[in-house]
C-alpha cells in the first residue's frame, strides 16, 4: 500500500476510533441493530472516503498521463479517450443490478410497514422488560421513577422536584397551607376519586386556617377540631382512607395516578394530564420516586 | 486551435459577480460563525434584539450563502468560461450582453430585499425555499433572463461541440427552474382576502405530507443543482485548465453527467425517512441514493486521474490543492450523504448536527473551494494582472482545511453521539437522557465547530484580502497565461 | 460517439429535462390525494392559532424545532404517539423541521400549559436552567398580525374548501366582527392562563401579543 493510503486510513481509524470514545462515555449500547449498523455506516464512510482518495493520490506521484486524445479541445483544454476505471464501472453495473433487484424481488412491497416494524419493537420491548420488571423491589422503583421524572417532569416541577420556585408543586412538600386553603373555599373536583368532588365551605374562617395549617405540617401534632370533618374522607391519618380521597400526607400511588390520568389546575398552575402516557409500572415508579423527596 | 487569441472576451459581468461572491462569502460566513457561536455560547443571541436570534438569523445564513455566495460564484465562472468554451465573446452580441447586465442589476435587487425580508421574518418558513411570492416572481424572471443568455450565447457559438462544463451549466438552468416553479406554488392570500392582511403572504398549495414531499423533492435538488451541478461544471473547466491537463476521460464524463441527471431526482426522499409519506417512497429514495455514489464518484475520479503524474503541481500550485481537495471533500459528502439515507442509519443521523456536519462537508470541503480556485484563477485572465500573493493563498488553503476538519469532525461526533442518546435506553427500560442531557453534552463539539468555522472565515477574508489586492495591485501581465494562473 | 447529441444544444436540453422532470413525476404524484385527507375529528386552525403559526414561522422555529414522530419506541415514549398524515392536512405549509436542536413539538400541547411557555418563551433557563434556547421577549410587546391570518383563513377556505365557518368571510368589516367576537375571547383566555399581567392588560385593551397567539397554536399541538 503506498504511504498515501495508509495515511488515509489513519486519519480515519482516528475519527472513528473518537467517535467510540464519546459514544461510549455516554452508556450507549453498540449492540442496537440500528446503533450498530449506524456505526458500520461510519466506519465505511470514513475507510472509503480517505482510502480511495488516498490511492488516486497516489496515483499522481507514481503514473503518468496517458492515452489518445479526442479532436476536440476547447479553450485549450483536451480530453482524453480512455476507458472507464473498471472498478468505478463494475461498482456503477453492481449498484443498478442491485437496485433493480432490490425493487423487483428484496423489497417487500406490499409486506413491509413501518408501523408494523414498530409495534414489533413495542412489543420486542415488552418481552425484554415486562417481564423483568413484574414485581420491582423499593430500591428498583425508586430508582426507575427518577429517570421517567427526570425525563417527563423535570422541566415543570425541576431536577430536584422543588417546583422551581414556585411554578409547579414542590415535591419535598406535600401541599401548602395557601393551597389547602383554596380547595376548603373552592372545592375540588378534578381527579376522579371515589368520593368524587370535595364540596367548598366545608371550613370557613378560623377553622380553616387551623386545618390548613396541620396540613401543611405534614399532619403533625394535635389535630384542631375541625379536622374531623376531613377525616371523614381523606381518614384520620388523613392518607386518603383507602384510596376514596387524596392522601393529604404524602405523596402516594393513588395520587399520582390520578393526577396523571386526570390533569390537575389550581393555584399554582395546571398540571397536564399524562393519560396513556405510562405502564402501570411506571406510575408506580414515579410515586415512589415522589416519596423520596420528602424533606 | 488558437484562435482564441484573436478573440476579445467581454468579462464585465463576470467580474461583477466576481466582487458579489466575495462580499456574500464575507457576509454569509460572518453569520455562519455567529450562529455556529451562539448554539455554544447563547448569550450571543441578544446582540441585535429580535433580529439576532439564531433562528432569525439561520436561515439568512443559508440564503446568503446559497443564492448570494454560491450563485454568484456559478454565474462568475459561466459568465467567463462559456465565452470560452463556446469561443464567443459578449462583446459580439450586445443584445445578450444587455440583457446579462440587466440580470446583475436584478440580482442585487432581489438579494437586497432577500436579505431584508429574512430579517423582518416574511417567510414561507421552508427551507431553501423562504422568500414570499413577490421575491419568487423576481427570482424567476433573474432566472429566465439567465436562461436566454445562455441559449442565446450558444446558438451564436463556434466551437460546434458543447463542452463538458457547458452540459452541467445547461442541467442547472433547467433544473433549478423547474423544481423552484413548482415548490414556490402558493396562493397569494390579498387576492381572496377583500384587502385584509399583508400584500406579500400566501399559502402553499400543497398541505402536509404532500407539501412535505415538493418541499424537498426541490430542497434535496437545490442541493444536487446549486451545490453539485454547477460545481462540477468549474471543476471540469478550471482544473484542467489551470494544470494544463487534458481529461482523463470522456466516457467518464458522459456517463457520470447522464448517470448523475437520471439518478439525482429520484433520491428526494432520503429527507423523509420514517416520516408519513408512503414507505415505497421512502425506500426508493434510499435505493437512489446508494446508486447515486457512483456517478458522483466518476466526476471526481475524473479529475483526480486529470492529475496523474501531476503531483508536482499539486505541491506547488495552491489553486491545484483546492480543486484536489474539493474534489475530494465531494467524494466524501457523496459517500456519507448515501449512507445516512440507508434507514437505519438515517434512524439515527436524521435530526442530528451529524447532517450539517455533513453539509459543510460539501459547502465547505467542496463548494466553496472550488469557488475559491475558479475566481482566483479568473482573476488573473479578467484583470490581467498577477495574483497578488502566493505564500497567503497556502496559508488560506492550510486555514481553511483545518477549519473544515473541525467542522466535520466535531459534528459528527455530536451528531452520532446526540442520536444515540436519544434512543438510549437504561437497566428499567426507560429512556436514559431527558432531552436536554443531550443537549448539554454537545457543549464542547459545538464549541469546536464555532472555532472550526472562525479559521474558516478567517481565511475567507484573507482571501477576500488577496482577491482585492490582486484586481488593483497584482503585477500587470503582458499577456494571458495559457494554463498556470502566475502569482507572486 | 455521443457528440452528436452535444452538438445539438436543444436536443440536449430537452434530453436534460425529459430525464430530471420523469423523475419527479413518479416521486410526486401517486401520493396527492391520498395524504391530503385529514384525521377523523381534525379541526382547521382558529384565526388566532394561525395567527401563533404565522409568528413560529417568523421567528423560524424550525430552525430547531421538529414536528414529526417518528414511530421509534424512543421517540413515542419522549413525545407520544407517532405522527399521521391525515394530522397535517391542514397544515400549509408544513412545519416537519429537518433539526431538533431543541426536542420535537408535534404534541406539546399536551404535556405543557400556557403559563409554563409564557415563564419558557420569556426566559428558558427559568424553566430549563442548561436551556441554549433564546428568549423572545419580543413576542411579549408585538402585536399578532390577525389581519393575515383571517386573511389566510379566507383563502383556504375559498381554495382548498377548509372547512371554516360561515363568519370568515373577505372584507374589512366581516375581519373586525369576526375580530371582536371569536378572537378576542379566544386570546383572552390564553392571556389568563398565562399569568402575565401586562400581557393581560394588553388583550384587555383589544390587543393581541404576539405570545398570546403562538401559545394558543402550541396548545393545539397534540
Ligand atoms: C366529602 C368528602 C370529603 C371531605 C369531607 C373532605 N374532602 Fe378533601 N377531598 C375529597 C375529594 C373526593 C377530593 C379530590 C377532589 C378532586 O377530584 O379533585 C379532595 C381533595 C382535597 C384536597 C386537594 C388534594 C390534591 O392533591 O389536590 C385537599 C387539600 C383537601 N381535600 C383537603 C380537605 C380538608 C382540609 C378537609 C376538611 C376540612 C376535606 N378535604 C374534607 C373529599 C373530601
Ligand atoms: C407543564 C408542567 C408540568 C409537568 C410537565 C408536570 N407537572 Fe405535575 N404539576 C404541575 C403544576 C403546575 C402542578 C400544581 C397544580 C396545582 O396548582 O395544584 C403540578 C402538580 C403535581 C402533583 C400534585 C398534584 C396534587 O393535587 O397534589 C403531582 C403528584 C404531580 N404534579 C406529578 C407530576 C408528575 C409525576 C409529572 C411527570 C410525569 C408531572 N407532574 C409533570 C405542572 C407540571
Ligand atoms: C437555538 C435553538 C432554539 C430555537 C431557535 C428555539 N428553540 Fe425551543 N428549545 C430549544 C431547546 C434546546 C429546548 C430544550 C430545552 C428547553 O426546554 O429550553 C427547547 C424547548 C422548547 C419547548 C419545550 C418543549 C419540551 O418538550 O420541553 C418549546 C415549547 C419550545 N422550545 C418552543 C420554541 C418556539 C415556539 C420557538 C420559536 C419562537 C423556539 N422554541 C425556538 C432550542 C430552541
Ligand atoms: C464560516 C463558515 C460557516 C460556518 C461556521 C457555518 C455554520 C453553520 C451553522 C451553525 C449552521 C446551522 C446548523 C444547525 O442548525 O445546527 C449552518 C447551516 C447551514 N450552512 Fe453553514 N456555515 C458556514 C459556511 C457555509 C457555507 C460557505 C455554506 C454554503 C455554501 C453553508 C451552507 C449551510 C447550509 C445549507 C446550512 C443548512 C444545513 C441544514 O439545514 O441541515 N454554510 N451553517
Ligand atoms: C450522493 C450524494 C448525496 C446523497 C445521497 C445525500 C444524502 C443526504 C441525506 C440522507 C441527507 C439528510 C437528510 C436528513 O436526514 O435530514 C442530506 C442532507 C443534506 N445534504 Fe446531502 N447527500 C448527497 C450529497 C450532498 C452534497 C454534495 C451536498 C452539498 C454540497 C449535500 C448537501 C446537503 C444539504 C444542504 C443537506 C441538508 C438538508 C436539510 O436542510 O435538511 N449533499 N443529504
Ligand atoms: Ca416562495
Ligand atoms: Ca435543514
Ligand atoms: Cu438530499
Amino acid at each position: 500500500m503506498s504511504s498515501f493510503v495508509v495515511k488515509g486510513l489513519v486519519l480515519a481509524g482516528v475519527l472513528i476510533v473518537a467517535t467510540l470514545v464519546v459514544v461510549k462515555q455516554m452508556h450507549i449500547d453498540l449492540s442496537d441493530p440500528v446503533n450498530m449498523i449506524t456505526f458500520l455506516g461510519a466506519i465505511a464512510i470514513a475507510v472509503l472516503s480517505f482510502g480511495v482518495a488516498a490511492k488516486y493520490m497516489g496515483q499522481m506521484k507514481t503514473d503518468t498521463a496517458t492515452g489518445e486524445l479526442a479532436e476536440e479541445n476547447w479553450d485549450g483544454i483536451g480530453e482524453y479517450k480512455n476507458e472507464l476505471p473498471a472498478g468505478w464501472a463494475y461498482s456503477f453495473l453492481g449498484t443498478i443490478i442491485w437496485a433493480a433487484w432490490y425493487w423487483l424481488a428484496g423489497y417487500p412491497l406490499n409486506a413491509y410497514s413501518r408501523i408494523g416494524e414498530y409495534n414489533q419493537e413495542v412489543k420486542q420491548y415488552q418481552q425484554k422488560f415486562q417481564e423483568k420488571w413484574k414485581n420491582p423491589s423499593p430500591e428498583t422503583l425508586k430508582e426507575m421513577g427518577e429517570s421517567i421524572f427526570l425525563v417527563q417532569c423535570a422541566p415543570c416541577h425541576g431536577e430536584t422536584g422543588d417546583g422551581l420556585s414556585g411554578k409547579a408543586q414542590d415535591f419535598t412538600h406535600r401541599m401548602s397551607k395557601e393551597q389547602v386553603l383554596a380547595v376548603l373555599k373552592g372545592g375540588q373536583h378534578q381527579l376522579k376519586y371515589p368520593l368524587g368532588a370535595m364540596p367548598p365551605g366545608l371550613a370557613q374562617g378560623k377553622a380553616a386556617e387551623e386545618v390548613a395549617e396541620y396540613v401543611a405540617n405534614g399532619l403533625k401534632g394535635k389535630a384542631p377540631a375541625a379536622w374531623a370533618t376531613c377525616a371523614g374522607c381523606h381518614g384520620q391519618d388523613g392518607k386518603g382512607n383507602g384510596g376514596s380521597a387524596p392522601n393529604l400526607a404524602e405523596y402516594d400511588e393513588t395520587l399520582v395516578q390520578h393526577v396523571l390520568k386526570n390533569g390537575k389546575t389550581g393555584i399554582i398552575g395546571t398540571m397536564p394530564s399524562f393519560v396513556n402516557r405510562f405502564t402501570p409500572v411506571q406510575e408506580k415508579a414515579l410515586a415512589a420516586y415522589l416519596k423520596t423527596l420528602k424533606q | 486551435m488558437q484562435s482564441s487569441a484573436a478573440l476579445e472576451y467581454d468579462y464585465s459581468v463576470a467580474k461583477l459577480y466576481m466582487w458579489t461572491t466575495v462580499i456574500f462569502g464575507i457576509v454569509g460566513m460572518t453569520i455562519g460563525v455567529l450562529i455556529a457561536s451562539q448554539l455554544a455560547w447563547p448569550e450571543l443571541n441578544y446582540l441585535f434584539g429580535e433580529y439576532g436570534t439564531f433562528s432569525r438569523l439561520r436561515p439568512l445564513h443559508t440564503n446568503v450563502v446559497i443564492y448570494g455566495f454560491t450563485v454568484s460564484g456559478i454565474m462568475a465562472t459561466f459568465y467567463y468560461a462559456a465565452q470560452r468554451v463556446l469561443k464567443v465573446s459578449l462583446a459580439e452580441l450586445p443584445f445578450f450582453n444587455f440583457l446579462a447586465k440587466l440580470d446583475f442589476v436584478a440580482y442585487l435587487f432581489a438579494a437586497a430585499a432577500m436579505v431584508v425580508s429574512e430579517l423582518m421574518g416574511i417567510t414561507a418558513s421552508k427551507e431553501y425555499a423562504q422568500m414570499e411570492w413577490p421575491l419568487d416572481v423576481a427570482i424567476v424572471v433573474y432566472w429566465v433572463i439567465w436562461g436566454i443568455v445562455m441559449f442565446g450565447m450558444i446558438g451564436a457559438r463556434r466551437e460546434k461541440a458543447l463542452y463538458i462544463s457547458m452540459w452541467y451549466y445547461i442541467a442547472t438552468f433547467l433544473g433549478v427552474a423547474m423544481l423552484y416553479v413548482f415548490n414556490n406554488m402558493e396562493v397569494p392570500t390579498i387576492f381572496f382576502s377583500g384587502g385584509v392582511g399583508a400584500w406579500y403572504h400566501s399559502v402553499s398549495m400543497y398541505a402536509g405530507t404532500n407539501d412535505a414531499l415538493v418541499q424537498w423533492w426541490w430542497g434535496h435538488n437545490a442541493v444536487a443543482f446549486v451545490f453539485t451541478v454547477p460545481i462540477i461544471a468549474m471543476i471540469y473547466y478550471f482544473l484542467p485548465k489551470e494544470s494544463g491537463q487534458a481529461v482523463y476521460s470522456y466516457k467518464l464524463s458522459l456517463l457520470s453527467f447522464w448517470g448523475l441527471m437520471f439518478v439525482y431526482l429520484w433520491a428526494g426522499g432520503h429527507h423523509l425517512l420514517w416520516s408519513t409519506v408512503p414507505d415505497w417512497m421512502q425506500t426508493m429514495g434510499s435505493v437512489f441514493s446508494v446508486v447515486l455514489i457512483l456517478p458522483s464518484w466518476g466526476s471526481a475520479i475524473n479529475m483526480l486521474l486529470t492529475m496523474k503524474g501531476e503531483w508536482n503541481q499539486l505541491t506547488e500550485n495552491p489553486l491545484i490543492k483546492f480543486m484536489i481537495l474539493a474534489s475530494t471533500f465531494y467524494m466524501l459528502s457523496t459517500l456519507e450523504g448515501p449512507i445516512q439515507s440507508v434507514k437505519s442509519v438515517n434512524a439515527i443521523a436524521h435530526f442530528t448536527d451529524w447532517i450539517p456536519g455533513h453539509v459543510h462537508d460539501g459547502v465547505l470541503g467542496w463548494v466553496a473551494f472550488m469557488i475559491f480556485a475558479a475566481i482566483m484563477h479568473m482573476s488573473t485572465r479578467v484583470f490581467k494582472r498577477e495574483i497578488y500573493s502566493k505564500s497567503l493563498l497556502e496559508a488560506q488553503f492550510w486555514i481553511q482545511t483545518i477549519g473544515v476538519v473541525l467542522y466535520f469532525t466535531s459534528m459528527w461526533i455530536a451528531g452520532i453521539t446526540q442520536g444515540m442518546m436519544w434512543r438510549a435506553v437504561d437497566e428499567y427500560g426507560n429512556l436514559m437522557y431527558s432531552f436536554i442531557d443531550t443537549v448539554s453534552v454537545l457543549h464542547p463539539y459545538y464549541a469546536i465547530r464555532a472555532i472550526g468555522g472562525l479559521l474558516y472565515l478567517i481565511g475567507m477574508f484573507m482571501f477576500a484580502y488577496n482577491f482585492i489586492m490582486t484586481a488593483t495591485a497584482g503585477r500587470k501581465l503582458e499577456q494571458e497565461p495559457q494554463f498556470r494562473s502566475p502569482m507572486a | 460517439m455521443f457528440h452528436w447529441l452535444e452538438k445539438n444544444p436543444f436536443l440536449f436540453a430537452v434530453g436534460v429535462f425529459v430525464v430530471i422532470a420523469f423523475a419527479g413525476l413518479i416521486e410526486i404524484l401517486p401520493n396527492f390525494a391520498e395524504a391530503s385527507r385529514p384525521v377523523k375529528g381534525l379541526k382547521p386552525y382558529t384565526v388566532l392559532e394561525l395567527a401563533g403559526k404565522e409568528v413560529y414561522k417568523k421567528d423560524n422555529c424550525i430552525a430547531c424545532h421538529s414536528q414529526l414522530i417518528r414511530p421509534f419506541k424512543a421517540e413515542t415514549d419522549r413525545y407520544g404517539r407517532y405522527s399521521l398524515s391525515g394530522e397535517y392536512a391542514y397544515d400549509r405549509p408544513f412545519l416537519w423541521g429537518s433539526k431538533r436542536t431543541g426536542p420535537d413539538l408535534h404534541r406539546v400541547g399536551n404535556y405543557r400549559t400556557p403559563e409554563w411557555h409564557a415563564n419558557h418563551m420569556w426566559d428558558p433557563k427559568s424553566v430549563v436552567p442548561a436551556s441554549i434556547m433564546p428568549a423572545y421577549k419580543h413576542q411579549f410587546t408585538n402585536i399578532a398580525d390577525i389581519a393575515t391570518a383571517y386573511a389566510e383563513a379566507v383563502t383556504v377556505k375559498k381554495v382548498f374548501h377548509t372547512p371554516y365557518g360561515d363568519d370568515i368571510q373577505p372584507g374589512k368589516a366581516a375581519y373586525e366582527k369576526y375580530y371582536k367576537e371569536k378572537v378576542l375571547p379566544e386570546a383572552l383566555k390564553i392571556a389568563k392562563a398565562m399569568k402575565n399581567k401586562d400581557v393581560l392588560d394588553m388583550v384587555k385593551q383589544g390587543k393581541v401579543p404576539e405570545i398570546v397567539a403562538l401559545i394558543a397554536y402550541l396548545e393545539r399541538l397534540k
